[in-house]
């Protein structure tokens, strides 16, 4: 019976990406496309990082792409400075971007995970500020830490091209199954009852800055994961894909997936990332850069329309809470007032 | 021996004195009430001896070990569950959840353990759940247990409070005003409540309350607190013919 529930999933996924290969292979959908479609899985791994620390465990971060960078750079730098060519390199560069950023965002949780709501919000912003700073301006790192390979302001070039649409696409399966194994434990349930009520679950015995710090690691993992595998498929970094805008941009799509939702934020997230890029086609070359004014059009009328998000904190198929454990006996003895 | 012990206790709150040199004690096993008017101190004493606020002098002493300085998780897994006069549970998780999270604790596995979904968390959680649906069984809440805890009806989310306090396996429970807003007849059933959940967990409790009936119902001792200090002590009896607790409650006699 277990076996059969994990099935169905199981093969949907591998149809799934047996079809977008067929069809990349065939040209049907050119190579411009297997970009977009990995660009979407990047994008979705990111913000279901973010997912984890502010819709799951309500901790508001503005500075996530900064953790994103931390990841690509850190992997890219690995990479290029090894000349790094072989699959097996490849996985120790995602684990190094993982890693780094997942142990930044230990140091710098330790002190700011403190702060509630807003306060936690300029805090991440200001972080996020520091780290696109530090980037632009790596030439003054030259002769250390490989300092001199990053490429400042200029962008960082000659990453080697080690990423496909395999690799982003097994990578956001893992993303998923962990976050949702994660979600249905007691971590999870811990993380959760830290967003609904911080003291409560403190006098619950919820050792809430251990789980805040947990859920802020894991999040920003994930963005340095998600920033390895961007580094090595578009193997040109430069800063200002890291900035401010760019947290804001993955906040917005955990907010419009509805925050903690999984399915929502994928969904939320691949959407985001086609509407950007359908809207090219459809829109004449003069008008190109409406589409930053179309999209927040969207969002506006998203909000009005599901001011919880598309998800609203629901989940689909396999994503939904397991609630298959056998039911109990009544027990005997029950409390008094109750007749139900 | 005494379970809770009080000794002194005082917290100011810049120049103001919420609670000043309280002491009381709760026998192992007793049910004491602490009452007392509006703005007397009383809720301040719970996030005193929860952890949540940090005493300016004073001890408090569970078990024989002084709690003073522990994060109020650490109180927690000593022993000690308490409930809110405003009910604060998490809206948006499982009336099964809610339940499941006081066992939080307790839990042995790790990260790892639940990322695979290892054996080791299969048992546990297994074990965990049936003893969180046992509870809200025994709570009458057991039909509800997917259901979202904001979406309960009021007098069902005090009692899921109370469950869920109970759930952390406590020794000593603190309620915080649990008759707030009820009805007379949701106050003589929550008075059977507090008497079946005495019997049934063997738990001591500590009662702070406005309903003069329960009070006076089930408390075998009771401790008067007025301005942040111990106005009066003793049994409901002595409490009711004290006439410096008369005063405090209803003011001074003209005639």
């Amino acid at each position: 019976m277990k076996a059969a529930r994990l099935l169905l999933p199981l093969v949907v996924v591998l149809a799934v990406y047996a079809v977008l290969q067929i069809l990349f292979m065939t040209e049907v959908l050119n190579a411009y496309w297997e970009k977009i479609f990995s660009l979407s899985a990047f994008v979705t791994i990111c913000c279901l990082g973010l997912g984890i620390i502010y819709g799951f465990t309500g901790q508001f971060s503005l500075g996530h792409a900064a953790f994103y960078g931390i990841g690509a750079y850190s992997a890219a730098l690995f990479t290029k400075a090894l000349q790094v060519d072989s699959a097996l390199g490849f996985l120790v560069a995602i684990l190094i971007g993982g890693a780094s950023a997942g142990l930044v965002g230990f140091l710098i949780g330790l002190p700011i995970l403190r702060l509630r709501s807003d306060y936690l919000g300029i805090a991440t912003l200001g972080f996020g500020v520091m780290v696109k700073t530090g980037l632009d301006n790596t030439d003054g790192l030259a002769g250390l830490l490989g300092g001199d390979l990053l490429g400042g302001a200029r962008g960082m070039t000659g990453i080697p091209p080690l990423a496909s649409f395999t690799w982003a696409f097994g990578f956001l399966v893992i993303a998923v199954i962990v976050l949702r194994n994660f979600v249905y434990s007691n971590l999870g349930r811990a993380c959760l009852a830290i967003r609904e009520d911080e003291i409560a679950a403190d006098v619950m015995g919820v050792n809430t800055t251990r789980y805040k710090t947990i859920a802020f690691v894991i999040g920003c993992a994930y963005a340095g994961v998600a920033g390895a595998l961007y580094a090595h498929f578009y193997r040109f970094l430069h800063p200002s894909n890291f900035d401010f805008l760019k947290s804001v941009d993955f906040l917005m799509v955990v907010v419009l997936g509805g925050l903690g939702s999984i399915t929502g934020t994928v969904i939320a997230a691949v959407g985001w990332t086609f509407l950007l890029e359908g809207l090219r086609f459809v829109l004449p070359s003069n008008l190109l850069d409406f589409r930053m004014v179309i999209y927040p059009l969207i969002l506006i009328a998203m909000m009005l329309l599901r001011p919880r998000g598309l998800f609203g904190g629901n989940e689909l198929g396999p994503l939904k809470p397991p609630i298959d454990e056998p039911q109990p006996k009544a027990s005997e003895a029950r409390s008094p007032g109750v007749t139900a | 021996m005494s379970l809770l012990k009080v000794d002194n206790l005082s917290r100011y709150f810049g120049g103001l004195a919420a609670v000043s040199k309280v002491s009381f004690e709760v026998p192992q096993g007793g049910l004491h009430g602490l009452i007392g008017p509006n703005g007397a101190g009383k809720t301040t004493v719970f996030n005193l001896i929860t952890g949540i606020y940090q005493p300016s002098s004073g001890d408090i002493r569970f078990d024989g070990k002084s709690i003073v300085g522990l994060e109020p998780y650490r109180v927690t897994a000593l022993g000690i569950a308490r409930t809110f006069q405003n009910i604060r549970l998490f809206g948006g998780l499982t009336v099964l959840d809610n339940v499941r999270t006081a066992y939080n604790c307790r839990v042995q596995y790790n990260l790892a353990d639940a990322v695979l979904r290892t054996r080791r968390f299969q048992a546990e959680e297994r074990q965990l759940t049936e003893q969180a649906r046992e509870f809200l069984s025994v709570f009458g809440l057991l039909d509800r247990q997917y259901e979202l805890a904001r979406s309960l009806p009021y007098g069902e989310q005090r009692r899921l409070e109370i469950a869920r306090a109970l759930a952390s396996q406590p020794r000593l429970l603190l309620l915080d005003e649990p008759a707030a807003g009820m009805n007379p007849a949701e106050v003589r059933q929550l008075m059977s409540l507090i008497e079946f959940i005495r019997t049934r967990f063997s738990v001591t409790i500590l009662l702070i309350e406005h309903q003069m009936g329960l009070v006076m119902g089930v408390c075998e001792h009771i401790t008067v607190v007025d301005f942040g200090q111990v106005l009066a002590r003793g049994t409901p009896k002595e409490i009711q013919d004290n006439p410096a607790v008369i005063e405090a409650y209803l003011g001074k006699s003209v005639a």
